[in-house]
C-alpha cells in the first residue's frame, strides 16, 4: 500500500486499521493541534518541494478522495437531499470536524453556497486574502461526488474570524466550471 | 494634517461616514502613513455601513466586506447565520422537520422546541386523517344496493354471475369482508321456539 509505485489511488477505508483495537487506551480521539501539526507540516514541506500550485492540487485531491470515503463509509447515501443535508451536519458535528450551516441551495441546477465554523483545518487562523482550506475543498467536493455520483466543484469564496473562523464555499457541478 | 485628522475621527466617531484624506497632499512620510490608515479605516467604516443597514431591513443580498476588514466579521457572522435560518425555515416550511439550529443559545432551543412541536403536530394530523380515511373507506364499502337472496338472505358478490352458487355468500362473510366488524352466533327467543320447542327459557348471546 505505502511502498509501492502506482500511478492509481488504493485508498480504502479498512486501512485505516481497527482503531478500537488499536488504541484501547488512549482511544479514538487525538487534538486538533496534533492533526493540524500533521496537515500543516506536510504542506511546508511540499512546498519547498513541489511548488504552492501542485502543493495545493496534491491537498484538493487528497481532501477529494478523503471526502468520498467518508461518504461511503460514514454517510447513508441513498437519503434524500434534505435528510442528507441533515445526517451530514450531525456526522461532522460528531466527529468535530466543523459546524456546516448551508445558505443556499439551488437542487435544480446543483448550486449551494455553505460555511463551515470551527473548521478543523483552519479555526483560529486569522483571516487573510489567502484561501487555506484547499483541503476542505476537496472534501465538500468529494462528499457531494459520493453521494450525486457526479463530479463536482468546491471554492473557498470568503472567510472571516469572530474568534472563531468561519468559511464560505461554493459547490457546484463540475461541468459549470468548464 | 493632525487637525484634518483629528476631525475626520470625531465624524466617524459620530457614525458618520466621511471623504477620504487625499494623500498625495501630504508631506512626510509618517503623516502619509497615518493618512492612509485613516483612509483604510474610513473604507472599512463604509464597508461595514454599506453592509449592515440593508442587512438591518432583512435584505440578505450578497455584500462585499474585505477579508482583512475585521470590524466586519461579526456582520458577516450574523449575515451567514440569517441566511442559513431562512434556508432552514423553507426547509421546516416544506415538510423537513429534520433540521436542528445548532450552538445559538437561547434560538436554538425555541426555534428546535418549535420545530419538534409542528412534527408532532403533523404526525398527529395525519394519523387522524388515516383514521378518518380508513372510516370513510368502510362507509363507503358498504354504500349501494346489495342484491341479497329473499329465502336464504345470502349476499351476491359485486359484479358476480347471479346465476353461480358460489357467487352467493353469508351476510356474515359478506360485513366481515368489507368491514372490521366480527359476528359471534346466537340465536334469537323466536328462532328458539321454532327450532327448539323443548327450551322454554330460550337462550342468550
Amino acid at each position: 500500500m505505502f511502498n509501492e509505485e502506482r500511478d492509481y489511488n488504493k485508498f480504502a477505508w479498512e486501512d485505516l486499521g481497527d482503531l478500537v483495537k488499536g488504541r484501547p487506551n488512549l482511544g479514538l480521539s487525538v487534538p486538533v493541534l496534533v492533526y493540524r501539526l500533521l496537515q500543516y507540516t506536510f504542506r511546508d514541506v511540499m512546498i519547498t518541494e513541489l511548488g504552492v500550485n501542485k502543493t495545493n492540487d496534491i491537498i484538493i485531491k487528497a481532501g477529494r478522495l478523503a471526502g468520498r470515503q467518508f461518504c461511503e463509509n460514514m454517510l447513508n447515501r441513498e437519503l434524500d437531499f434534505n435528510e442528507f443535508v441533515s445526517q451530514l451536519q450531525r456526522v461532522l458535528r460528531e466527529q468535530a470536524i466543523g459546524i456546516l450551516r448551508i445558505e443556499k441551495a439551488d437542487l435544480e441546477n446543483m448550486r449551494f453556497t455553505l460555511t463551515v465554523a470551527e473548521d478543523v483545518d483552519c479555526s483560529g487562523l486569522p483571516p487573510t486574502d489567502e484561501v487555506v482550506c484547499q483541503y476542505d475543498e476537496g472534501f465538500i467536493a468529494g462528499i457531494m461526488e459520493a453521494y450525486t455520483r457526479k463530479p463536482f466543484y468546491a471554492k473557498e469564496i470568503d472567510c472571516w474570524a469572530n474568534g472563531d473562523r468561519c468559511c464560505r464555499f461554493s459547490l457546484k457541478l463540475q461541468r459549470d466550471t468548464e | 494634517m493632525i487637525d484634518k485628522i483629528a476631525e475626520k475621527l470625531a465624524m466617524l466617531l459620530q457614525g458618520k461616514i466621511t471623504e477620504k484624506i487625499d494623500t498625495g497632499k501630504i508631506a512626510g512620510e509618517h503623516e502619509q502613513n497615518l493618512a492612509k490608515m485613516l483612509n483604510q479605516l474610513i473604507n472599512f467604516m463604509q464597508e461595514v455601513h454599506d453592509f449592515i443597514i440593508p442587512l438591518s431591513k432583512g435584505e440578505l443580498a450578497e455584500i462585499k466586506i474585505s477579508p482583512k476588514n475585521f470590524f466586519g466579521s461579526p456582520f458577516k457572522e450574523l449575515h451567514s447565520r440569517l441566511l442559513h435560518l431562512t434556508w432552514q425555515a423553507n426547509q421546516v416550511a416544506n415538510g423537513d422537520f429534520s433540521q436542528r439550529v445548532d450552538f445559538m443559545g437561547d434560538f436554538s432551543e425555541a426555534f428546535n422546541s418549535m420545530i419538534v412541536s409542528l412534527d408532532n403536530n403533523e404526525k398527529l394530523l395525519k394519523r387522524k386523517i388515516d383514521e378518518l380515511e380508513k372510516a370513510l373507506s368502510h362507509i363507503k364499502s358498504l354504500e349501494g344496493i346489495l342484491p341479497i337472496c329473499s329465502n336464504c338472505k345470502k349476499i351476491r358478490i359485486e359484479g358476480t354471475d347471479p346465476k353461480q352458487q358460489d357467487s352467493w355468500v353469508q351476510i356474515e362473510s359478506y360485513i366481515s369482508e368489507k368491514t372490521e366488524a366480527q359476528f359471534s352466533h346466537s340465536i334469537c327467543p323466536e328462532c328458539i321456539k321454532k327450532l327448539y320447542p323443548d327450551f322454554k327459557n330460550g337462550l342468550s348471546g
